[in-house]
């Protein structure tokens, strides 16, 4: 089976402001990793790898620095990497996103599956995966906990999703896209060997001259969210010490929890 | 009437520093920290404090065992206060001259009343450490009795004791301003806009110390060199022995919980090469990650040799520091060219090692000016003409 990842390159820290112009994010961190969701997003790809063979290709839009992340992912045992980047691109909502994306996973081969992350750390929509799938009309499953090859039929994976208390389990015909849940496998861990070999993999880059989108359809342009604010939460350094025996402090907690019921 | 002295920097050479000063009933010590306690390269150090090995030569074995003395103490006094994991030590003997190293140091060891023994037998050595290769070595030397401590816990261990004897510590707050008349240094200006007056200065800022030096004009002569350090899950994720602090003259090694550090020497980089050495800012190194890519081919290169049983281990996390070296890799201790402005810095991959010994006798000359062997070796001087 042949499957794409997609992966987003976050800061380390959640050391990120709000810039008051066009409130975007501002990451200042130099320090950067793979979106932990992610990383079971690539585990899940390998898991499937190794029960079907294949190749897995893993694919990042970002700035050119997130060639580190793919080289990451790449250590991990992912075969081939693509670096999705143009100054076009940025700044663009979910869909401007998406469409990027998809434009880059069309361009650079067939895959059965496309697995992603179900939400990165930083921005926080669990949007993009699902929109990928439908710029490129394939079915989707968002929020997963497990993927694997159907047993009765090699044309559908067998999903695993949490509903409420109970597990749905779905046939998916592919070619397919699905979100995995952070947490929901143990990644593997690359090793000295893995991270040299990583540097020989292949690496492609696509801008906008391998993808040639319309630049009213990318980026901030493309992008039809306006964001009319957003701001950073109020700090505060009061504190106060709750006191007693437990019963005491817990019904003091329940007090406090039911003053400030609604506020947020 | 009290010396007034100011410390600039509060990891382990600072704290020690302050904590021997205090020790002077006629001393009053402000320790100047921007950050915290301990942290920095003291939280990067891998705190191996063994009773032989090459990362200190053996005539300064009295440095090596006043240190490990003084932590052992800090434990007694107050169990975990330095961090000790006693682990043991294994070095391994690669060739003739590290093998004398390594017996003069078992011998110096034994004297002072402890273990220690330099094995030949293979298979000996593969008890202790089954991971190892013992192919192309001559023999280890082991002792039971020592391991590896944590810089950051003894920083403030010292802190506690310097603040119990009446020291003062700012934290959070940052020297802008070194003050100094006719060439001499009269007190300091910090980034809340005090001044402090003071007879004497002492810059233990490590690998900040050319920044630091530059607000007297001083040209403090120091480089920096990579340290750059890994952490490995071992196969199977958890060893079934205790892995002790393992040197080799290319890299140390140590257990750190079920994980095993890993970091490449000090005395085996090179300040020529542009790629272990130079001279750049410590506040932009990042908390993790940084490492070079041949540092990786370095260490998978010298697993595969000497330890292939953790050669696949997985990477946890890596991290990058800046050791401050002079050019020939001993600290830079005492008096400067600037009257009252003194060193304590230069101390490579080796500050827990000797940081202790080196303060108490810096401490000493500062409050009664009496000189000593280690302040004389040690002497900013020696490297005027390099």
């Amino acid at each position: 089976m042949n499957i794409a990842v997609l992966i987003k390159q976050v800061p380390v820290s959640n050391d990120v402001s709000v810039d008051p112009v066009t409130h975007a994010l501002v990451r200042e961190s130099s320090e950067a990793m793979i979106n932990p969701a992610d990383l079971n997003a690539i585990e899940s790809a390998l898991l499937l790898k190794e029960q079907t063979g294949g190749k897995v290709a893993v694919f990042t839009m970002g700035p050119p620095d997130a060639e580190r992340s793919l080289r990451d992912a790449l250590a991990l045992g992912c075969d081939e990497g693509c670096l999705i980047t143009d100054r076009a691109f940025a700044a663009g909502d979910t869909l401007a996103t998406a469409r990027v994306i998809a434009a880059a996973v069309k361009k650079y081969g067939a895959f059965d599956l496309i697995v992603c992350g179900a939400m990165s750390s930083d921005g926080a929509t669990g949007q993009v995966g699902a929109m990928v799938a439908e710029c490129m009309d394939i079915p989707h499953v968002s929020e997963i906990q497990s993927v694997s090859l159907s047993s009765n039929n090699d044309s559908c994976v067998e999903i695993i999703k949490k509903v409420h208390e109970d597990k749905l389990r779905a046939l998916v015909e592919l070619p397919a896209a699905v979100s995995v849940n952070f947490g929901c496998n143990e990644p593997r861990l690359a090793t000295l060997r893995s991270k040299r070999e990583a540097k020989n993999k292949p690496l492609i880059t696509y801008t906008n001259s391998e993808l040639m989108l319309d630049p009213m359809m990318t980026g901030i342009k493309g992008s039809p969210t306006k964001v009319i604010d957003s701001f950073e939460p109020e700090r505060s350094k009061t504190a106060s010490m709750i006191k007693g025996s437990a019963k005491e402090i817990a019904l003091q907690l329940k007090d406090l929890i039911e003053a400030e019921k609604g506020k947020i | 009437m009290k010396k007034k002295i100011g410390i600039i920097g509060g990891g382990i050479s600072g704290t020690a520093l302050g904590y021997h000063l205090s020790l002077y009933d006629d001393a009053e010590v402000v320790i100047f920290e921007k950050a915290t306690i301990g942290g920095a390269s003291t939280a990067k150090s891998a705190g191996t404090v063994c009773l032989f090995d090459d990362s200190l030569k053996n005539r300064y074995w009295d440095v090596r065992l006043y240190g490990f003395e003084s932590y052992l103490k800090m434990e007694a006094e107050e169990k975990g206060s330095a961090g000790f994991d006693k682990t043991g030590t294994l070095v391994v003997a690669t060739n003739e001259e590290v093998e004398r190293t390594i017996k003069t140091g078992i011998a110096l060891a034994k004297a002072a009343g402890y273990t220690g023994e330099y094995i030949t037998d293979k298979d000996r050595i593969k008890d202790i450490l089954p991971d190892i290769s013992t192919d192309n070595i001559l023999g280890a030397g082991y002792t039971a009795d020592d391991g590896y401590f944590d810089g950051t816990m003894i920083s403030n261990t010292y802190a506690k004791k310097f603040q119990k004897n009446g020291g003062t510590i700012k934290t959070g707050v940052k020297v802008t301003e070194i003050l100094k008349e006719n060439n001499k240094v009269t007190g300091l200006v910090t980034s809340e806009g005090e001044k402090y007056e003071f007879d004497t200065v002492v810059d233990c800022t490590g690998p900040w110390s050319k920044f630091t030096g530059e607000m007297v004009g001083l040209n403090v002569p120091i480089w920096h060199t990579k340290a750059e350090a890994f952490f490995l899950c071992p196969p199977g994720k958890k060893l079934s022995y205790t892995f002790p602090v393992l040197k080799y003259p290319e890299f140390y090694a140590l257990r750190a919980g079920d994980n095993i550090f890993i970091c490449k020497s000090h005395l085996s980089m090179d300040l020529s090469n542009p790629m272990h050495a130079g001279q750049w800012d410590p506040d932009k190194l990042p908390m993790t990650g940084g490492t070079d890519d041949y540092f990786i081919d370095f260490l998978l290169d010298q697993l595969d040799a000497k330890v292939p049983g953790i050669v696949d281990s997985g990477l946890v996390s890596s991290w990058l520091s800046y050791r401050a070296e002079p050019v020939d890799f001993w600290p830079i201790l005492g008096e400067t060219p600037v009257e009252g402005y003194l060193l304590s810095t230069g101390f490579g991959g080796n500050g827990v090692i000797e940081a202790p010994a080196a303060t108490r006798d810096l401490a000493k000359f500062i409050m009664i000016g009496e000189s000593t062997p280690l302040l004389e070796n040690w002497a900013f001087k020696r490297l005027l003409n390099k």
